[in-house]
């Protein structure tokens, strides 16, 4: 008996259901959740799936391993920002002006990278990255170097006459984020359920197999790197509208194109919402962290005493220790779930469901 | 009428001559067999022909055309296509997503592909395995896959290389038949092959290589005949 289940397209109509529900409800979110703090959580998480989802084409469906998508980022965000601030143009033409450049560099850099296979183009699309984050802190009239770009007020969105928001609250940068994670989620579904997704993917599992099946390798790694690049970037430009500054350290920094790979890789790679696991995971616990909220939540619970060597030491340090933590998470991950969370609770529900039978 | 014609091929690793003036024309319809001790540049030719190398000097002519300098792809979709003599199967898709990425070839839509794909696996009869994960597949299904995802780029010429390599007899039997059944849909194909028994049952012609360079040509029977051919294979004999 299987009533809610039928397949349209790899997808059951229980999990439309679902998905509608979810979507519902994020839209509905912000009429009940006033928290600044919440919203503010709520869009870093929408800029990381944003990001995550870029770089699961590229990385998750494509097998090209990039650990350079700060470049992506930062594009988008200093050509935002330096339009914004130095030309006066919107930030609703500037996002589209930093996906084209991000799009731009993107190919550039690829036409130049995928010449190279495995470590060797995670190490190349580490140093392109590197070059982007000294270009912007020595180019200090485009720049403003390592002082970064520091943004006061957003123009409001306009259309006509009307005003639609002023961009004053967190509100309209919640929506914006949640429709651009939506409409990236969406166009990864598109990707995957087409002839993109199945080139992409025999791509990752072996080039010269995929190479002597027709598929054009140079071609087809370039629109994956494309299409991660534009996203990477919207995220990049959304960040930096939120945020109101940037600075080479922030969006061009190795770190953060770490962070980019591993809420994929924690989440699962190459799947629709491995990206999307890994942010709802790895944002809340690195604010967690940063804010010692896990390290206070310790010593309330009284498994810790405050007065003791532990205590003290936790609510010092752990607050600084996020890195390190991340780090173990990391390795836990890909030790006992090489496949992500998302995979570990597949092979999980595959499990019980022998079982059961 | 020649279907590829190899005139005077050669390819240099460096100071050696992986293949050295190899030349022959391959008609079609036929099956031609492709054989000689190991390291004697058979996978080398077949990467020169598929353009996966560029081959150092001659010309490959695949239907009157000029196949030097051509990538893989562009290769494969003017109709030469071939398997891996290591097999390469996209371990984590299924078997049909295997077959349908070249489907893939000749079309853009996912239905298309997908029952050109069933119909490939059908021919491979390796229907029932359909929606397994490629990776899973023991070799000789492996194998199977692999012709059937070549087939389903529709190949005009299709190039085995050691198809059989590693299976057991029955095993081994099952893809003699499939090659046979091959020929009838009237696809002309090049196969290399270490099983002897096999290769004089299917070939029409056979080619012989030994140390980059050509050896012998000729129907099955005049190979088996030809001393040269023997002593490469046995070694000289002192007698």
């Amino acid at each position: 008996m299987k009533p809610l289940l039928i397949n349209i397209k790899g997808i059951t109509t229980l999990t439309i259901l679902f998905g509608i529900a979810v979507v519902v409800f994020l839209f509905a979110l912000p009429k009940f959740v006033t928290s600044t703090y919440a919203l503010h959580i709520m869009i870093l998480i929408f800029i990381s799936v944003i990001t995550g989802s870029g770089w699961n084409i590229l990385g998750g469906y494509t097998g090209q391993y990039s650990v350079g998508h700060a470049a992506y980022f930062g594009v988008g965000a200093y050509t935002t920002m330096v339009l914004l601030q130095y030309r006066h143009i919107v930030p609703w033409y500037g996002i589209w002006a930093g996906a084209a450049v991000a799009l731009a560099t993107g190919l550039i850099i690829g036409s130049i990278c995928f010449r190279l296979r495995g470590p060797y183009f995670v190490l190349a699309s580490i140093a392109v990255a590197e070059i982007f984050r000294v270009s912007a802190l020595n180019l200090k009239d485009l720049t403003n170097g390592a002082e970064g770009i520091l943004i006061s007020d957003i123009p409001p969105l306009q259309i006509g006459d009307t005003v639609i928001t002023d961009f004053l609250s967190k509100v309209p940068f919640y929506y914006t984020g949640l429709v651009m994670a939506i409409c990236v989620i969406f166009v990864t579904w598109l990707v995957q359920n087409s002839k993109l997704g199945y080139y992409f993917q025999a791509i990752r599992e072996d080039q010269d197999a995929a190479h002597s099946l027709g598929i054009n390798l140079t071609l087809y790694k370039n629109a994956a790197l494309a299409l991660s690049a534009i996203f990477t970037s919207f995220a990049g430009s959304l960040y930096a509208l939120y945020v109101g500054f940037i600075d080479p350290g922030t969006v061009l920094d190795l770190g953060l194109s770490v962070q980019i790979v591993m809420s994929c890789i924690i989440g699962g790679i190459g799947t629709i919402f491995g990206p999307m696991i890994g942010a709802i995971i790895l944002v809340p616990f690195s604010e967690a962290l940063r804010s010692n909220v896990i390290a206070q939540a310790l010593i309330d619970s009284g498994l810790v005493s405050e007065q003791s060597a532990l205590g003290s030491f936790l609510k010092e340090q752990l607050s600084h220790a996020h890195v390190l933590i991340y780090g173990i998470l990391l390795v836990v991950v890909i030790l006992f779930m090489p496949d992500g969370i998302l995979g570990f609770l597949r092979k999980l529900g595959a499990k019980k469901r022998k079982e059961a039978s | 009428m020649a279907l590829l014609e190899i005139n005077r091929v050669s390819k240099f690793f460096g100071g050696l001559a992986a293949n050295s003036d190899i030349s022959f024309e391959v008609p079609q319809g036929t099956i031609m067999g492709l054989i000689g001790p190991n390291g004697a540049g058979k996978t080398t030719l077949f990467n020169c022909i598929t353009g996966f190398y560029p081959p150092s000097r001659g010309e490959i002519l695949f239907n009157h055309q000029l196949m030097n300098g051509l990538h893989p792809d562009a290769v494969c979709k003017l109709g030469m296509a071939r398997t891996w003599q290591k097999v390469r199967p996209l371990a984590k898709m299924s078997v049909l997503d295997n077959v349908m990425v070249g489907a893939l070839c000749r079309t853009n839509s996912l239905r298309t592909a997908r029952s050109a794909a069933l119909e490939q696996l059908k021919v491979v009869h390796l229907e029932h395995r359909a929606g397994v994960k490629a990776g899973s597949l023991p070799i000789g299904e492996r194998k199977k896959l692999e012709v059937a995802r070549v087939l389903a780029t529709q190949p005009k010429l299709l190039l085995l290389d050691e198809v059989m390599g590693g299976l057991n007899p029955a095993e081994s039997e099952e893809l003699i038949e499939l090659i046979l059944e091959i020929n009838k849909l009237g696809i002309t194909q090049m196969v290399i092959e270490h099983n002897m028994r096999a290769i004089m049952r299917i070939s029409d012609r056979i080619v012989v290589l030994n140390s980059g360079e050509k050896l012998a040509e000729g129907s099955p029977e005049e190979i088996v005949a030809n001393q040269a051919v023997v002593h490469a294979y046995l070694g000289e004999s002192n007698a």
